[in-house]
């Protein structure tokens, strides 16, 4: 079942500095908004400061000076308007400091996240377009739910770190600091107090973290198993119901409920101990304070404005002290995210265009020549799949393979495209090594059907396009009208704006191939590659996929994965393959003739239709 | 209200808990306001004397309410958060259980996703409203009113004034929090969308690559990664704009404590410990208040929430035991299909239509055709997996008077996607067997589908895991697994959808005369693209449109059937390339 082992897996450090100093990079082309970003942590800070201590001063200033003037007065009845003047002051100097604050708290999260923003979107533009230089060898290794997730998550967890964890942390830290200076400035006697009570909360928030952190990935982990179990099931639920096995999986299902509601209610208690654990010791801090203090405040030396601002100083210390954990967790999986993400930014690429790359002649029609390769997909000691082959495609005509599954049919399409590189020889377009030609430009000159094509999401047009500048509208009406897909088209609710569902499932598997036909067309390639698909279909979608490979191998030069006798027919040249070896050659008559096994096959299979064959 | 209450039923079946944590919440609240009043209290006598020994007491009390609010706070949320969690795992069976019990027709129509995300987010939403929702909404109601009660003796002036930005900060959460979840799925959907992207990118690489797409991939991939951080980006505005206001409304609270209570001070109508006592509940009814606003914020996301649930557990299924079912006799498996017909919901063409043919017990019946012309619809009607029209009869006894479980308990089947669980090899084959087979019985049944070699390899013999934490089992590997399940529980009726497609003609071959001599008797129903797997069957449906357009054995099919004959002739020259 999927759950997230990953991230169980990865044991990392919550501080790596090599991790920080690549971050940098990414950090620097933004560095002016990082520097408005603390500005603005200053400013919301210092505005943060200045209420408390705007209040202290109302009630160490005006406040207690009528009181002075009262005593040197010994009436009540003084004048008193100085001081309400300026305790109005104060109000309205109170006013402007909350709301320039709250106006600088709002600038906080959005500048926050902007900065965080730019740089995850740079960060996760490179890493997509890095995986995209990437061989398909790399891809085929992986799942592809595996190298979502570093494009997803992996990369949010990085935005974390922005927007929540680095720079929030570092100056939690030092609003600690401060808070503690200032409590100093205040009372030295009572700070004492406070500063030998904070290590109890610090470490009473990191070791919960760390239990909140082992049972939250416990409860996450089981959740993964319930949710994968009922997409399981959805998926299975017609062999659920024919063996009538409903109660049974109910009651594994139970089971698994029974396991996350135990993981669940162990994350319950370690909340319901950490909140009241912390609000005991701050209160005991705030008591110790009114204890200590009580002699000091008795005589005066500690101002009731002192201490009033004194409470205000201990709420700003206590909230940074009791996220701390909470930031370590968001580093920590920060860390673990861009070390994988590094780890695929630094794979190079084993089949990539030369720094140098000789550009595509506009004069290719498709002339290439395989000589003496081998192939192996375990590198060069591997076993080979495939055996010094040598053949050639001259401009403008096609060359049918035909061969058992596994004799290498396939292996040497994908050499063709370049999606892997020979082990050994080498292959050549126009006389060019294809390694040392700009790959891009020559992928742009093939058309290419593959088995099972893909269907993109979006409509029937933009999958017929791809996207492709020099697909006109006009060379794709061209392209459907020769390929016969113009009616299956036209068929469709909304012509080529229709939407083609995920995978192109509400197609069928001859009408994918015909359009997967029709855009090989469009682009007016110079070299077809074409693997045929096997599948059975209809026999007039049958007739129409036959001529429309007709119209796409007609003056082009062409490789095939033959699975129809038409195809192999009208083949220039025909390679029979065994084990990767090439057997026979020749085209169809010539291989009739040789009364190798090719004709062997054709005289078992067609001796009826043999006639109508030559 | 009346749909949350349905739901709200299920945390009072869990009524103790929920009372006695109920009941700690006055009790906190309690403690909290007793520990500023002392804390006040002591400033006060401080302030008027030097008198210093009342404070060892003072100390020790305050440890005291501490404790005890810390314990009380304990009890609270341990035993409401815990009910919570219990309703949630009784709700998500209870939705499993209506899950399992729906008919084929609902589970494809629904997306598996939609579903997943009933059970998931929409139980969440609730749980959120109902449990941890109902211990804010609690803790606020006695707080706020308990604070602003004890203040107003003190100053009711003082404490009108303070009520001012209170309510401000209620009214803008509530008004506030709709919008922050309008930003969120704007995230989430962003987010679902670059997903989207590099899933597809991902699985059409060969596509991308052998087309030279790289760079317009790289530029769309951007656009969708730019339009996830403008939606962040929103979020981050719409969550500063909420968080500047709650700390406005905060901060604003002590204007009043500064403005009325500096005046107060200095005419003296308010004393030192007194204006403290404004300042610490000022703190402490704050956050009740902005939970308050929060939880009102989320009750129409929960509404809606409670609303698909319900749907989901109004489902009927259309098929159902009849009232009084014939009697099951051991069945021979004959089956007899009479103007067999199924349209699929809101397509415009029936799947299947007009099909009636004869199966005698012990007979095989192979069912051929292109994609999409019947094939499985028909095997599901066999199966009562789907409701067919027209009638089909077990040994003359109609499917629709029989039992569900009698009929499945007679019929096996393998369906065409080859599913196995995610579990041990040995749980996989014995899913669908009434009783535990031994050792050796299940290995007759392995050798039987020709998989030995392959279970003689895995590491861990039959108690492998197969799957994504397992080996990974090729197609044919998975097929001739599918059909060892289905023997192991020695049906009258075997029924192999497209079950053998992956498997090559050799072992198939092998593997039919296996099922043959094993299983004298038995009806086995064989639907294939490959012609070559049924030319043995006794008889052969050949299906176009959902129509049978011949029917005959190999032979005859052969001269009857244009279609048969050309696409023997293909697959024959396909067989024989392959096997070069």
């Amino acid at each position: 079942m999927s759950e997230p082992h990953e991230d169980d897996i990865v044991a990392t450090k919550a501080w790596d500095t090599a991790v920080i100093r690549r971050l940098a990079r990414y950090a620097r082309p933004h560095s002016r908004m990082f520097f408005v970003s603390f500005l603005v942590l200053i400013g919301v800070f210092a505005l943060q400061l200045a209420g408390p201590w705007i209040i202290k001063s109302a009630i160490d200033g005006p406040v207690l000076e009528a009181e002075e003037a009262r005593l040197a007065a010994g009436t009540d009845a003084f004048d008193t308007a100085p001081y309400l003047r300026e305790i109005g002051l104060l109000a309205a100097l109170y006013v402007l400091v909350i709301v320039v604050g709250a106006f600088l708290r709002y600038l906080e999260l959005s500048q926050l996240t902007r900065t965080g923003q730019a740089v995850i979107h740079d960060l996760r533009t490179e890493l997509f377009g890095h995986m995209q230089e990437l061989e398909l060898g790399w891809f085929d290794r992986r799942p592809t739910g595996a190298l979502v997730t570093r494009v997803t998550n992996d990369v949010e967890n990085l935005n974390e770190l922005f927007t929540s964890g680095l720079i929030v942390l570092i100056f939690d830290l030092l609003k600690v600091v401060i808070v503690l200076a200032l409590l100093f400035s205040v009372s030295t006697p009572l700070a004492l107090l406070v500063l030998g009570l904070t290590p109890v909360l610090i470490g009473v928030s990191l070791v919960f973290r760390g239990g909140a952190r082992r049972a939250h990935r416990k409860v996450r982990a089981r959740l993964a198993r319930l949710n994968g179990f009922l997409q399981e099931v959805l998926s299975g639920i017609r062999v659920v119901k024919v063996f009538r096995r409903e109660k049974r999986v109910s009651e594994r299902f139970e089971g698994m409920l029974a396991d996350y509601l135990q993981a669940n209610i162990r994350t319950i208690f370690l909340f319901a101990i950490f909140y009241p654990i912390i609000g005991i010791v701050t209160l005991i801090i705030q008591g110790s304070t009114v204890w200590a203090g009580g002699g000091a405040i008795a005589a005066g030396s500690i101002t009731p404005g002192d201490f009033i601002l004194f409470w205000f100083l201990l709420q700003y210390l206590v909230g940074p002290i009791r996220e701390l954990g909470e930031r370590y967790n968001v580093l920590q999986a920060a860390f673990a995210s861009a070390e994988r993400i590094f780890d695929i930014l630094d794979t190079r690429p084993a089949v990539a265009s030369p720094v140098e790359a000789t550009p595509v002649s506009p004069a290719f029609r498709g002339h290439i020549a395989f000589e003496d390769v081998s192939f192996s997909y375990a590198g060069p000691d591997g076993e080979r799949v495939v055996k010094d082959v040598s053949f050639e495609i001259p401009a403008g005509q096609t060359v049918a393979l035909v061969g058992a599954t596994g004799s290498g049919k396939s292996t040497l399409v994908s050499l063709a495209l370049r999606f892997f590189d020979p082990t050994r020889g080498r292959i050549t377009v126009d006389g060019t090594d294809l390694r040392e030609l700009d790959l891009e430009g020559y992928r742009r000159r093939l058309g290419i059907v593959l088995q099972e094509d893909f269907l993109f999401t979006g409509t029937v047009r933009h999958n017929l396009e791809l996207g492709r500048s020099w697909v006109t509208p006009e060379s794709l009406a061209r392209a459907l009208e020769t390929s016969t897909a113009g009616e299956l088209v036209a068929r469709l609710p909304e012509g080529l704006d229709t939407e083609v569902a995920e995978r192109g499932t509400s197609l069928s598997t001859g009408e994918r191939e015909l359009l997967a036909i029709a855009r090989a067309l469009a682009g007016n390639p110079s070299l077809v590659i074409l693997d045929e698909a096997t599948s059975s279909v209809d026999s007039t979608t049958e007739a129409r996929i036959e001529e429309a490979t007709n119209q796409l191998l007609r003056g082009r030069s062409a490789l095939v994965v033959a699975h129809r006798l038409s195809t192999v027919r009208r083949a220039d040249r025909i390679l029979v393959l065994h084990h990767g070896e090439l057997r026979e050659s020749g085209n169809h008559e010539q291989l009739l003739a040789q009364g190798g096994i090719y004709a062997r096959l054709y005289a078992l299979q067609f001796r009826d239709g043999a006639a109508e064959a030559s | 209200m009346r749909r949350l209450w349905r739901f709200y039923q299920r945390f009072l079946r869990h009524w103790k808990q929920l009372f006695l944590g109920v009941a700690c919440i006055p009790l906190v609240a309690a403690c909290d306001i007793k520990i500023t009043l002392l804390i006040g209290d002591a400033l006060g006598r401080l302030r008027n004397g030097g008198d210093t020994q009342f404070l060892s007491g003072f100390f020790a009390l305050v440890v005291i309410y501490a404790l005890a609010q810390g314990f009380f706070r304990f009890l609270q949320r341990w035993w409401i958060v815990s009910v919570s969690r219990k309703v949630e795992v009784g709700l998500k069976q209870d939705l499993f259980d209506k899950l399992c019990g729906l008919s084929l027709s609902f589970h494809n129509k629904s997306r598996s996703g939609d579903i997943v995300s009933r059970l998931t987010s929409d139980v969440e939403n609730i749980r959120m409203l109902l449990g941890p929702g109902i211990m804010y909404v609690g803790g606020a109601l006695v707080m706020v009113p308990g604070s602003l009660f004890v203040l107003f003796r003190i100053s009711p002036r003082l404490t009108l004034a303070m009520t001012v930005p209170l309510v401000l900060v209620a009214v803008s959460m509530k008004v506030l929090t709709p919008r922050l979840h309008r930003h969120s799925t704007g995230v989430q959907e962003t987010l679902a969308e670059i997903s989207h992207r590099a899933q597809e990118s991902f699985s059409g690489v060969r596509v991308i690559k052998g087309y030279g797409l790289a760079p317009l991939e790289r530029q769309e991939f951007a656009e969708v990664s730019r339009k996830n951080r403008e939606e962040q980006v929103l979020l981050a505005k719409a969550r500063g704009l909420t968080q500047s206001l709650i700390h406005l409304s905060h901060d604003l609270a002590f204007l009043p404590i500064l403005l009325i209570g500096g005046l107060a001070l200095i005419d003296r109508s308010l004393a030192v410990g007194d204006l403290f006592k404004f300042v610490d509940l000022g703190f402490k009814v704050f956050w009740p208040v902005i939970a308050l606003g929060w939880i009102t914020g989320l009750y129409p996301r929960a509404l809606a929430s409670a609303e698909r649930i319900d749907e989901l557990f109004d489902e009927t299924t259309e098929i159902r035991d009849p009232e009084h079912p014939t009697p099951a006799p051991p069945y021979e498996g004959g089956l007899s299909l009479r103007q067999v017909g199924y349209t699929y919901h809101g397509a415009p063409q029936p799947a299947l239509a007009d099909v009636s043919v004869e199966i005698p017990a012990g007979s095989t019946l192979g069912i051929v055709g292109p994609t999409g012309s019947g094939k499985s619809t028909l095997l599901n009607l066999v199966g009562r997996l789907l409701e067919a029209q027209g009638e089909i009869r077990m040994d003359g006894v109609p499917l629709r008077d029989m039992t569900v479980a009698d009929v499945r308990g007679a019929i096996a089947y393998v369906p065409q996607d080859s599913f196995l669980f995610s579990d041990t090899y040995r749980s996989n084959l014995l899913f669908g067997a009434d009783e535990t087979l031994e050792d050796d019985q299940l290995r007759d049944l392995i050798e039987m589908v020709c998989m030995q070699d392959e279970v003689a390899r895995f590491p861990d013999g039959l108690e492998q895991m197969i799957g994504e934490r397992g080996v990974t089992l090729s197609g044919g590997q998975r097929q001739r697994s599918c059909i060892a399940r289905a023997l192991a529980k020695d049906p009258r009726i075997l029924v192999l959808d497209d079950s053998l497609s992956a498997v090559d003609t050799e072992t198939e071959a092998r593997l039919f005369e296996n099922l043959h001599e094993a299983g004298r008797g038995r009806t086995v129903i064989v639907s294939a693209h490959r012609l070559a797997t049924v030319r043995r069957a006794d008889k052969i449906l050949a299906l176009r449109n959902g129509r049978v357009e011949a029917a005959g054995t190999h032979e005859e099919l052969l001269e009857r059937s244009d279609w048969y004959r050309e696409t023997w002739d293909r697959q024959r020259m396909q067989e024989e390339l392959e096997e070069l």
